[in-house]
């Protein structure tokens, strides 16, 4: 089977653009992430990356994250928190860990 | 194999011993009395006093003269008489093992009778003594030689008369009945004739001490000096106590031989002294005198030589250089001679020889026995006597003596010591290579042959070669020798090849087949019609002992396949160990057992049982039950009726009563147990936080005793990580001891092992619970650890990796980990199979991927290989993407990376926090 992903792009009520994750990201779909993240971007502020539905993420889904770390910041629950803070994206990016999202 | 049975001593034998029975079987269950009348006398006496006192026996080499076929039969046999006991303690009937020494006794006599005739002719001095001494001899060699005529031809008158008769006296055997013997014929053509029935028309011939009349004989020409026309003929009959079969002719033929050898020697001699005296009368001419001196030294028959006070050989006479080659053209010969050994071919021979040279310096007078080498190569032994003379005119030490050729004595007792060498190691051999490796390893010594081939014909499409040299195949032997060996095949069993001093080949009975040998002989060494003979006898002593190991090793590999069908499964589905070891080697399985039976929907059984009694009955009871309890358990009925059935079963197979079991059958996707135990030691688990719990529910009597009885069975929830034993009580019962000691110590060394691999604490287990003096029992274990390891193989496809995550998240959460804990593996383990995707494969799927996770109680372990193949040798770190090994190397304990030809290896572990 295939890694089970999907994304939504929209806009959060403060006018900023967001892009949502649920699933799973590894190897196989990165490439993925990387084109949705790209696609997301404003032209000006940041896109808020919602990884709060994401039960898995490893180095194949931080590199996509790297590419953009001036341009996001990325909200994460405590399953995925210690994974960015080792990679050192934490440094270099705004994360929010927050608890899980429902939907 | 035999034994007698009760007060009549009922006679009992097995197949291995129907050949010695002759015409006497079928005698199984006969009185002895009546199967063995005819000696009786001799073996009764022995057998009822093994009844009374219950003290056994031992007969070294008895005769037992015996009527199995026919006619009585002289045989020698070594046997011990043992006692049997029945439960009681009292003796019923005795045992006999018994072996057959006829050959060896008899084979030993002949060639002394043959050596006695031969030395006679070193003694005897003219013809009229030699006759004497040979009558004299023959008349000892009775048992062999009953009767003996020799015949000679008168010179002038052509007639045969008969110059040697033994037994002398004690016959009444009348010059008419002799000259009715077919000597002249035998004579003119040379060739023996075998004579089969003899009923008195030649009289009634001496039994040789034996209790019948021979009934055969052979009349052999006595040939002459170095194979000129027959002298005469002889006359020789076999004694009735021996069939007059190949090996017994043989023998006969080297009597005739050896008293033609004895004759002509005294003939020689004699020629010699009337010569001699002729010149004698030259002795009053004193101008002759040393023409006189030097002919009365050369008239001495016997070797004569001279030293000087330097050694040097200054005098010999001709019979010197017929003994050793070296005639008085030659002379002085100085040390070293040119008789002595040469020391690098044989070095024991030249050093003898140099320490009878140092006596005969030293001493002034003495002899001895040393080798020496004739001029034309050959190794013979001679004995001197020497005496110290002064020179009449110097006054100077010069030293006189005399030697003579004992080569025949010498050899004669190498050749007794060969045949007693032979047997004891085809004796000892256990197996039929030993066997043929020890026997070409014996004939290489005994004739200093430089190699030895054994060649086995047993319906293979090649012959099996075996070298003294080392391993030889038969394609890699020169093709001329291979044609040579092919050729022994068309001659009869047992017959050595002659005319070729450089080598001998004989064949022999081989089990499925033929067995040759072919000796590459040293030329120095002599190898005469005795060898042949020799080698005829030990020959025949191989053929039988082979076919004896062929029957053992065929015995041995039925009960090693048999006892294969009984062992416990080797194979272990994953997460288990075992371990069985019976207590009664070299029997590979015994009384107790372990099993674990994969059912179809993914359980599985976990069997341990133990059976009483002695090793083999136990062993068989066992197997029953062992697979009677599997198919049970495959029926899916569960532990107790499992048990249930097995009751009813126990009860009617012999040794089935009182079996413990203890049976389960676990889910090891759940580490949830159902269980139930006949009268088995409980199972112990070892929890992951190291207390001890006993599975001693559902507990009912051991098998067969009470068969109606309802069994339970109770449940038990293996938690993650914890270790679970089954075993029998041969690992934890000890004497004067209690038996709930054994098994806190068995709890205790399980619950050590909690972060140690199962198979090291199965080991663990075996080797600190071993008393001193090692197991008296057998013992079976069995250890499992809830979950199981992980095994995942799955192609290198990027479509993998979420079902491989998918598994590995199932899996740990039967571990009992925290939720961080197993995320943490999960992005590990992710981490590790991308990176072997993406460049072991170098981004083409199909190589496969293999992890395994291993959880102990204290540790998590994962491994990940990939078999792709790298392009280029750039270290493995630099490969891998940035983050993906700090990731791995910050979230897990340890990480190790093993690049090698065939792929990588990543192997991680992680320490689990409580």
């Amino acid at each position: 089977m295939t890694t089970p992903v999907s994304f939504s792009a929209c806009r959060r009520p403060d006018g900023s653009a967001a892009l949502a994750v649920h699933g799973e990201i590894d190897l196989s779909n990165s490439d993925a992430l990387a084109s949705e993240l790209a696609a997301a971007l404003p032209e000006q502020g940041r896109l808020v990356v919602d990884l709060t539905g994401v039960e898995y993420l490893d180095s194949a889904g931080l590199t996509a994250l790297f590419a953009h770390a001036s341009r996001i910041e990325v909200l994460v629950t405590e399953l995925l928190a210690p994974t960015l803070a080792i990679s050192g994206l934490s440094d270099i990016t705004v994360v929010h860990e927050v608890g899980r999202s429902s939907g | 194999m035999v034994l007698w049975w009760g007060p009549e001593f009922h006679f009992i034998y097995n197949d291995a011993y129907r050949p010695f029975l002759g015409d006497k079987h079928p005698a199984l269950g006969k009185p002895g009395s009546q199967v063995w009348g005819e000696v009786w006398q001799i073996i009764g006496g022995p057998l009822q006093s093994v009844l009374d006192t219950g003290q056994s026996t031992y007969s070294q080499d008895e005769l037992l003269p015996l009527n199995r076929r026919g006619y009585l039969e002289e045989t020698y046999y070594s046997y011990s008489l043992s006692p049997l006991h029945d439960d009681a303690g009292a003796v019923r009937g005795v045992f006999t093992a018994v072996s057959d020494t006829t050959d060896g006794i008899i084979g030993a006599r002949r060639l002394a009778a043959l050596n006695e005739i031969g030395a006679v002719a070193s003694r005897a001095r003219h013809l009229p003594e030699a006759l004497r001494m040979l009558t004299e001899v023959l008349g000892r060699c009775g048992p062999d030689v009953p009767f003996a005529a020799a015949f000679l031809r008168e010179d002038g008158s052509g007639k045969m008369t008969p110059r040697v008769v033994s037994p002398a006296g004690g016959t009444d055997v009348t010059r008419a009945m002799l000259a009715r013997w077919p000597v002249g014929d035998v004579m003119r053509s040379g060739q023996p004739v075998t004579i089969s029935g003899l009923d008195g028309q030649y009289g009634s011939l001496p039994s040789g001490g034996w209790a019948t009349s021979p009934t055969d004989a052979m009349v052999l020409p006595l040939t002459g000096d170095l194979g000129s026309a027959p002298i005469g003929a002889m006359v020789l009959a076999a004694s009735a106590g021996r069939a007059l079969d190949d090996g017994y002719a043989s023998f006969l033929s080297l009597v005739a031989q050896q008293t033609a050898a004895v004759i002509n020697s005294a003939l020689a001699y004699e020629s010699q002294r009337a010569r001699a005296e002729e010149l004698a009368e030259l002795a009053g001419l004193r101008s002759y005198e040393a023409r006189w001196r030097a002919a009365l030294i050369n008239s001495i028959s016997e070797a004569f030589f001279v030293l000087d006070d330097d050694g040097a050989v200054v005098e010999i006479n001709d019979a010197f250089a017929e003994v050793l080659g070296y005639g008085r053209d030659g002379v002085p010969y100085r040390p070293r001679y040119p008789w002595w050994p040469p020391p690098d071919r044989f070095p024991e021979a030249h050093a003898r020889v140099a320490e009878a040279q140092e006596q005969m310096l030293r001493q002034s007078r003495g002899d001895f026995i040393a080798p020496m080498m004739h001029r034309d190569g050959h190794l013979l032994w001679v004995e001197a006597t020497f005496n110290e003379i002064p020179d009449p005119d110097s006054g100077r030490r010069m030293v006189a003596g005399t030697l003579r050729d004992v080569t025949t004595e010498h050899y004669a007792g190498q050749r007794e010591s060969a045949l007693a060498a032979m047997g004891m190691l085809l004796a000892r051999a256990d197996n039929v290579d030993a066997a043929i490796a020890g026997a070409i390893g014996e004939l290489r010594r005994l004739w200093r042959a430089r190699r030895v081939l054994a060649v086995a014909w047993d319906g293979r499409p090649e012959p099996e070669v075996v070298s003294t040299d080392g391993a030889e195949r038969w394609p890699d032997l020169p093709a001329g020798l291979r044609t040579s060996i092919n050729a022994l095949k068309d001659r009869p069993l047992l017959t050595p090849t002659t005319g070729d001093q450089a080598s001998a080949g004989i064949t022999l009975d081989y089990p499925g087949g033929l067995l040759a040998l072919w000796l590459d002989l040293d030329p120095a060494v002599p190898y005469t019609a005795g060898d042949r003979t020799l080698l005829a006898l030990l020959c025949g002593y191989l053929g039988p002992a082979l076919h004896r190991l062929r029957q053992a090793d065929e015995q041995r590999a039925t009960v090693i396949a048999m006892q294969r069908a009984f062992l416990s499964p080797a194979q272990l589905p994953p997460g288990f160990a075992a371990r069985y070891e019976p207590a009664a080697p070299p029997l590979e399985i015994g009384g107790d057992w372990y099993d674990v039976a994969e059912l179809p929907d993914g359980r599985i059984g976990i069997v341990v049982g133990d059976c009483v009694g002695h090793a083999l009955e136990s062993a068989i009871t066992m197997g029953q039950l062992r697979s009677a309890c599997r198919a049970m358990l495959l029926q899916d009925v569960g532990p107790a009726q499992t048990l249930k059935a097995m009751d009813k079963f126990a009860a009617v197979i012999p040794g089935g009563m009182s079996s413990t079991v203890f049976c389960g059958v676990l889910e090891p996707r759940t580490g949830d147990l159902v269980y139930s135990s006949a009268g088995h030691p409980p199972p112990i688990v070892a929890q992951p936080g190291g207390e001890i719990r006993l599975l001693d529910e559902a507990r009912s009597p051991a098998l067969g005793v009470l068969p109606y009885i309802e069994r339970s069975e109770a449940r038990w929830h293996l938690r993650p990580r914890a270790t679970l034993l089954l075993y029998t009580d041969g690992l934890v019962e000890r004497r004067r001891a209690r038996l709930d000691v054994g098994i806190a110590q068995a709890a205790e060394v399980l619950a050590a092992g909690r972060p140690d691999p199962v198979r090291d604490v199965a080991d663990r287990l075996m080797t600190q619970l071993a008393p001193a003096a090692g197991y008296e029992d057998d013992i079976a274990l069995l250890i499992y650890r809830y979950p199981g390891p992980l095994e995942l193989r799955f192609p290198a496809g990027t479509d993998q990796l979420a079902p491989a995550r998918a598994d590995l998240r199932d899996w740990l959460g039967r571990c009992n980990l925290s939720v961080r804990t197993a995320q943490d593996v999960l992005i590990a383990a992710g981490e590790a199979v991308a990176n072997a995707y993406e460049h072991g494969s170098g981004g083409a799927s199909g190589q496969p991927i293999t992890l395994t996770a291993t959880a102990t109680a204290t540790d998590l372990y994962l491994t990940v290989t990939d078999r792709g193949r790298w392009k280029d040798s750039a270290p493995i770190p630099g490969a891998y993407r940035g983050h993906g090994l700090p990731l791995m190397r910050t979230l897990m304990t340890e990480v190790t990376v093993s690049p090698g030809q065939d792929g990588t290896m990543v192997a991680m572990r992680l320490r689990i926090t409580p």
